[in-house]
C-alpha cells in the first residue's frame, strides 16, 4: 500500500545522494513519516518548507556519521592480543627478509649516527664559554684599525683601556684584562718546563669569568705582584700530590720568582681561552700607557643584567677617539682626522662573550684557535640531508619488501581486517624498526666518536645524550622517523583490493617512479660532487707534498729555544758541528715551514728610492743557506772572510724582479734604515738564490732579503746518520751541559712540513668520510629502487627471453633506466663541483688544475657503483625461468 | 566522582527515549520534544543526537518495525541502557541535592 502523501521529489532524491548509507533507511522513514503528519497538521507549503529544513540539517557536514559496527569493533579491541599478533608477524617477517631487513636497519642507522655525531659537535661549538655563570653579560672589547693600509685590527687594546673604562661608565660593573706570554719557560727545583698557556691577568679576572678554586681565595689570589694561581692539572705536573699554595716557581732564564696563590679547576674545552698558568698583572708596574701603545691586551667587561651593549659601545667610541687622538698626536704628530684622510681608521667595537668562538674574525689574534659559524651551517645542513635521504630511503626499502606481502594484506582483509589494523600494523613495524636503527646508530656513534674526535680535534663524549631531554627527544624523534618512513608502505598496502592482490595482480604505480628517481638524481649528485671534491683535495695534498720547496728539508734537524742559551748558542752550535754526523749548522730564527712572523718591511732601490717593495727580512748566518741546501743562483753565499758582509743582503728571485734588477743584480745598492742623525745605510747585494716557498704553498712567493746578522731562536742542523738516537743523546747531553732554563727538543723538518698540511689533510679526511658514507646510502636508495621497480617487470623480461633475447641483454634493459639518472646526476654535479672545488683551490697559491679526467672517473665511478647494485636485481630477473614468471596468471 | 558527559539537550533527548519505553525513534522523539517542551528543532539535531548518545554508551538501538506510511522503510527503535539511566539518576541526584542548600528564602525576597 503507498501512502497517500509524498514528499517533494528532488529533496528526496538529494537525501538519498548524501545521506551517508548506513542510516539512510531509517532516516528517509522517519522523514517521510514527519511529512505526512506535517501535512496533515498544518498544510502542504509548510510541510515541504520543514521536510526541506530536515532535509539540510541530516547532509554532510551537519549530519553526523554512524560508526560502522566494524569501527566500533576496531576501536574497542586494540587490545593487546592484536598487539602482540602483529609484533610476532614483524620479528618472522624481519626475520626471514634477513638482507633487505639488515640493508634497511644499518642504512637508517648511518643516517642517525651522523646525524648524532653531527649534532653532538654542533652542540658542542655552541656551548662556547657558556660555563661562565654571567656569560650573557660579559663583552670583549676588539679594535679596528687600519694602519700604513693594512688591517691591523684585532681583539687587543693597549693596558689603559681596562681602567679607562672601569673609570668612566658606572654601567660597566668589573673590568678584567689578560695579557698572552706562552711559552715561557718555568722550572722547579731542577725540572723545568715550556708553559704554552700561560696568561696573565689582573685580580678581577675572577669576579668576571667563572673558574671554582681548589685552594686559594679568589677575592685575593692576584692581587700582589709576582702571584701565580695554577689549574689542577698543571699542580699535579709540578708537585706530584703536594700542595701548590705556597710554593715558588722560576720565570725565564733570569729565574724571576712567582709564588702560588690558588689552585683552580681545569678549564672547560669549550673556552675560547686556556691557562695552566694565570700569573698577576700586578707584577707590571702600571702606567698611563694609552690604549695603542703596547696593544697586547684582552679586555673583558662585565655589564648590568639585560643592558643593551650597543648604546655602551657608542659611547666607547667616543671616549676610545678621545684617547686615541692624543696618542696619535704624540707619536705620528698628526690628528685623528688627517689619519682617517690618510685612508687609516679606528674604531671600537663589543664581542659578546658567547660569540667570540664562532664569530670572531681574529683568527691569528686570538687566544685559541677559534670555530667557524659557517662550518656549524654546512654540518647541519649535511646531517639534515642525510636524515632525509636515509628517511626516504627507509620508506623506498620499506615499501619494496612489504609488496612482497600484498598476499598476506589480502587474507587480512579476506578475514575482516580494516584498513585502520593494516595500517597500524605496518606503521608498528617501522617504527620497531627505526628504533632498532637507533640502537644500531648509537653504537655506530660509540664506536666512530674516537676516529670523529681525532678528525675534528674536539673532546667529544656521549655523556649529552645520557640528558633525560636529549634521550627522550631522540626516541621522539626515531618514532617519529618510523612514522613518518612507515606511513606510505601502510597507507598504500593497506588500500589494496584483497581480490586484486589475491590473484597475483598488484600494479605499481609509475607516478611514484618519478619521485623515485628523482631523489636517485639527487642522492647520485651528492654522491658524484663529493668523489670530485675528495680526487680534487687529494691531488691538491699530494702536489703540496711533493712540489719541490726551493730548499732540501731532508735530514735536517731544528733544535728550539736555543736563545735560552744566551751566550752560549753559538758556543753550542760548534761543539755540534764538530761531530762527524753533521754537516753543517745555522742559528736561526727563521725555519722555512709554517708561520713565521709576518714583518714585512719596505725596502727601496738605491737608484729609485721612491718605490718602495715590501719584502720580508731574514737575519741569518753564513751556514744557513748551505744548511737548508737552497741554490744560490747569482753570486754568492755569505762568508765569515769578507768583513764587508754585514752591509751585504742576499736575495731571493721575486725580489729582484720586484725591484726591477733582472740584468746584473750583484753589486747593486738598497737603501737600508736611517739612523736618528738622519745617516741612511745602503746594503749591497752580494747573491741571489732561487725562489723557495717560505711558509706553505697556500701563500705566493714574495720578496726576500737576507742580512748577515745575530738572529738565535733555534739552530738548524744538517746531518748525515742512521744511527740518529746515539745523536740525539749526545745533542742532549752537550745541552744539558750549559745546564740552561729550558728542556732539549727538537723536530724535523719534514715533520714540520707535514704538521703545516694538517687541516687539508682533515678536510680530505672529512671529504673521504662524508662521500663513502653518501655513496653507501646512494646504494641503498638504488638498492630499494631496483627492487621496487624490477618486481613488476618480471613478466616482461620473460616474454622478451622466451622471444629469444639473450640473459645480457635483459640486463642491459633492465639497466639503462638507472643509467639515464647517473648520467643526468652527473651533468648536473659537473659545474657545481668544479664551481665549489675552484673556490676552494682559490685559497692556494700554488695548485693544482681541475682536469676533465676527474669528472669523468667520478662518473665512471658511480655508473660503476650503481650497476653493480642495480645487476644484483636485474641479474635475478633476467636468469629466472620464463616459465615461472610468465605461468602464473 | 566520574563526570557524566551529557548537554542540556542530549538530557532532554535521552530522557525522551526512557519515556518513550522502546517506542522511541526519530519521529516519537521530536514530536514528543515539541509536544512536551514547545521547542521546534530541525531533525538532524534530534539525529545527531540519538547516534551521539549511542556512541556515549547511554541508549542502545535496533532496525525494526517497517510500517506502510514510512513507505515500508524500517526505524531505529531507541532503548536506555542502564548506564543511561544512571546518568540520568546521577544528574536528578544532584539537583535535588543542590536544591536542598538552597536558602529558603531566596525566592521569597526575588519576588517570584
Amino acid at each position: 500500500m503507498r501512502s497517500p502523501v509524498q514528499p517533494p521529489r528532488w529533496a528526496h532524491w538529494l537525501l538519498t545522494k548524501l545521506h551517508p548509507d548506513n542510516t539512510l533507511e531509517e532516516v528517509e522513514g522517519d522523514l517521510h513519516e514527519l511529512y505526512t503528519h506535517w501535512y496533515n497538521s498544518s498544510g502542504k507549503t509548510r510541510a515541504t518548507l520543514r521536510y526541506l529544513l530536515s532535509v539540510v540539517s541530516v547532509l554532510p557536514p551537519f549530519v553526523r556519521r554512524r560508526k560502522t559496527n566494524k569501527q566500533q569493533h576496531y576501536t574497542s579491541s586494540l587490545n593487546s592480543i592484536m598487539i602482540r599478533n602483529y609484533l610476532k608477524i614483524a620479528f618472522r617477517t624481519l626475520k626471514r627478509q634477513k638482507i633487505s631487513t639488515s640493508i634497511n636497519i644499518v642504512g637508517l642507522a648511518i643516517g642517525l649516527a651522523t646525524c648524532i655525531l653531527i649534532l653532538l659537535y654542533v652542540q658542542d661549538e655552541l656551548s662556547y664559554d657558556r660555563y661562565n655563570e654571567k656569560a650573557d653579560r660579559i663583552f670583549r672589547v676588539a679594535l679596528k684599525l687600519r694602519l700604513n693600509g693594512e688591517d691591523a685590527s684585532g681583539p687587543v687594546l693597549g693596558s689603559s683601556a681596562a681602567g679607562d673604562l672601569q673609570q668612566e661608565f658606572p654601567e660597566v660593573l668589573k673590568v678584567t684584562h689578560i695579557q698572552n706570554q706562552s711559552g715561557e719557560f718555568v722550572s722547579y727545583g731542577t725540572t723545568s718546563f715550556k708553559e704554552d698557556h700561560l696568561l696573565y691577568a689582573d685580580s678581577a679576572f675572577f669576579d668576571v669569568f667563572t673558574i671554582p678554586f681548589l685552594e686559594g681565595d679568589p677575592k685575593r689570589a692576584l692581587t700582589e705582584p709576582n702571584t701565580l694561581v695554577v689549574t689542577e692539572e698543571t699542580a699535579r705536573k709540578y708537585f706530584g700530590n703536594q700542595e701548590a699554595t705556597g710554593k715558588v716557581l722560576l720565570f725565564g732564564s733570569d729565574k724571576t720568582p712567582y709564588r702560588i696563590t690558588g689552585v683552580v679547576r681545569d678549564l672547560p674545552v669549550n673556552s675560547h681561552f686556556h691557562f695552566n698558568m694565570l700569573a698577576s698583572l700586578a707584577t707590571y708596574k702600571e702606567r698611563h700607557m694609552g690604549w695603542l701603545y703596547n696593544m697586547n691586551y684582552y679586555t673583558y667587561l662585565l655589564l648590568p643584567e639585560k643592558y643593551d651593549y650597543k648604546q655602551l659601545e657608542a659611547k666607547i667610541s667616543r671616549l676610545a677617539e678621545k684617547e686615541v687622538g692624543v696618542e696619535l698626536q704624540q707619536f705620528l704628530s698628526i690628528s685623528l682626522k688627517q689619519f682617517r684622510e690618510k685612508g687609516d681608521d679606528f674604531g671600537i667595537f663589543l664581542q659578546p662573550l658567547t660569540s667570540i668562538h664562532l664569530y670572531s674574525p681574529f683568527g691569528g689574534t686570538e687566544l685559541s684557535p677559534g670555530g667557524n659559524i659557517l662550518y656549524v651551517y654546512v654540518l647541519t645542513a649535511i646531517a639534515f640531508f642525510m636524515l632525509i635521504i636515509a628517511c626516504v630511503n627507509f620508506m623506498n626499502l620499506s615499501t619494496a619488501t612489504a609488496v612482497r606481502r600484498s598476499r598476506e594484506v589480502g587474507v587480512r582483509k579476506v578475514l575482516g581486517s580494516v584498513k585502520g589494523q593494516l595500517q597500524l600494523q605496518f606503521l608498528m613495524e617501522s617504527v620497531l624498526l627505526a628504533i632498532a636503527a637507533l640502537v644500531v646508530g648509537l653504537l655506530m656513534v660509540g664506536l666512530g666518536l674516537p676516529f670523529f674526535n681525532q678528525l675534528t680535534g674536539k673532546a667529544l663524549t656521549m655523556s649529552l645524550l645520557i640528558n633525560p631531554f636529549v634521550a627522550v627527544g631522540l626516541v621522539a624523534g626515531a618514532v617519529l622517523v618510523g612514522l613518518l618512513a612507515g606511513s606510505y608502505p601502510a597507507f598504500y598496502l593497506a588500500s589494496f583490493k584483497p581480490v586484486a592482490v589475491l590473484k597475483g595482480r598488484v600494479t605499481t604505480g609509475r607516478g611514484s617512479f618519478n619521485l623515485r628517481s628523482g631523489l636517485v638524481v639527487f642522492q647520485f649528485f651528492i654522491t658524484i660532487s663529493m668523489i670530485i671534491a675528495t680526487v680534487t683535495a687529494d691531488r691538491q695534498l699530494r702536489y703540496m707534498r711533493t712540489q719541490s720547496l726551493g730548499f732540501n728539508r731532508e735530514q735536517v734537524l731544528v733544535i728550539h729555544d736555543t736563545h735560552m742559551l744566551r751566550n752560549n748558542e753559538s758556543v753550542f752550535r760548534d761543539r755540534i758541528i764538530q761531530s762527524p754526523q753533521v754537516i753543517t749548522g745555522s742559528i736561526s730564527g727563521q725555519v722555512p715551514v709554517g708561520k713565521t712572523n709576518n714583518d714585512n718591511t719596505t725596502v727601496m732601490a738605491k737608484e729609485n728610492p721612491d718605490k718602495g717593495v715590501m719584502s720580508r727580512f731574514y737575519y741569518v748566518d753564513d751556514a744557513y743557506v748551505p744548511t737548508l741546501g737552497m741554490h744560490v743562483v747569482q753570486g754568492r753565499n755569505f762568508s765569515k772572510s769578507f768583513s764587508t758582509d754585514s752591509f751585504a743582503v742576499i736575495l731571493n728571485e721575486t725580489a729582484v724582479r720586484a725591484l726591477g734588477w733582472q740584468k746584473d743584480p750583484i753589486g747593486r745598492e738598497l737603501v737600508g734604515n736611517i739612523d736618528d742623525n738622519g745617516v741612511k745605510t745602503y746594503y749591497r747585494v752580494i747573491g741571489v738564490v732561487s725562489d723557495f716557498h717560505f711558509e706553505s704553498l697556500r701563500q705566493k712567493i714574495g720578496p726576500l732579503v737576507m742580512f748577515l746578522g745575530r738572529n738565535s731562536g733555534n739552530i738548524l742542523v744538517k746531518t748525515h746518520t742512521d744511527k740518529l738516537p746515539q745523536l740525539l743523546a749526545s745533542l742532549k747531553q752537550q745541552w744539558e751541559s750549559f745546564s740552561p732554563a729550558a728542556p732539549f727538543s727538537y723536530s724535523f723538518l719534514d715533520d714540520r712540513f707535514a704538521q703545516v698540511y694538517l687541516s687539508e689533510q682533515k678536510i680530505e679526511q672529512v671529504l673521504t668520510l662524508f662521500s663513502s658514507l653518501t655513496i653507501f646510502i646512494a646504494c641503498l636508495g638504488l638498492f630499494g629502487l631496483a627492487t621496487y621497480t624490477a618486481a613488476p617487470r618480471t613478466k616482461e623480461s620473460g616474454v622478451h627471453k622466451v622471444l629469444g633475447a639473450s640473459g645480457s641483454s635483459v640486463v642491459a634493459l633492465l639497466s639503462k633506466d638507472f643509467l639515464k639518472l647517473i648520467l643526468i646526476a652527473l651533468v648536473l654535479a659537473t659545474p657545481i663541483a668544479w664551481w665549489g672545488m675552484d673556490q676552494w683551490l682559490k685559497g692556494f697559491a700554488y695548485r693544482v688544475t681541475i682536469d676533465w679526467w676527474i669528472f669523468a672517473l667520478a662518473g665512471l665511478l658511480a655508473i660503476g657503483i650503481a650497476l653493480l647494485t642495480v645487476s644484483f636485481q636485474s641479474i635475478k630477473a633476467a636468469l629466472m625461468d620464463p616459465m615461472k614468471s610468465l605461468r602464473s596468471e | 566522582m566520574r563526570r557524566t558527559y551529557l548537554g542540556e539537550f542530549e538530557e532532554v533527548v535521552l530522557l525522551m527515549v526512557a519515556i518513550l519505553d522502546g517506542e522511541g525513534y526519530g519521529v516519537t522523539v521530536s514530536q514528543a520534544l515539541e509536544e512536551h517542551t514547545g521547542r521546534i528543532v530541525t531533525f538532524g539535531t534530534v539525529h545527531n543526537t540519538l547516534i551521539r548518545l549511542e556512541e556515549k554508551g547511554f541508549v542502545q538501538s535496533e532496525l525494526g518495525g517497517a510500517t506502510a506510511e514510512r513507505g515500508g522503510r524500517r526505524k531505529r527503535l531507541f532503548r536506555i541502557t542502564a548506564l543511561g539511566s544512571g546518568a540520568l539518576q546521577e544528574i536528578q541526584q544532584l539537583r535535588q541535592n543542590l536544591w536542598q542548600l538552597l536558602p529558603p528564602h531566596t525566592f521569597r525576597l526575588g519576588g517570584i
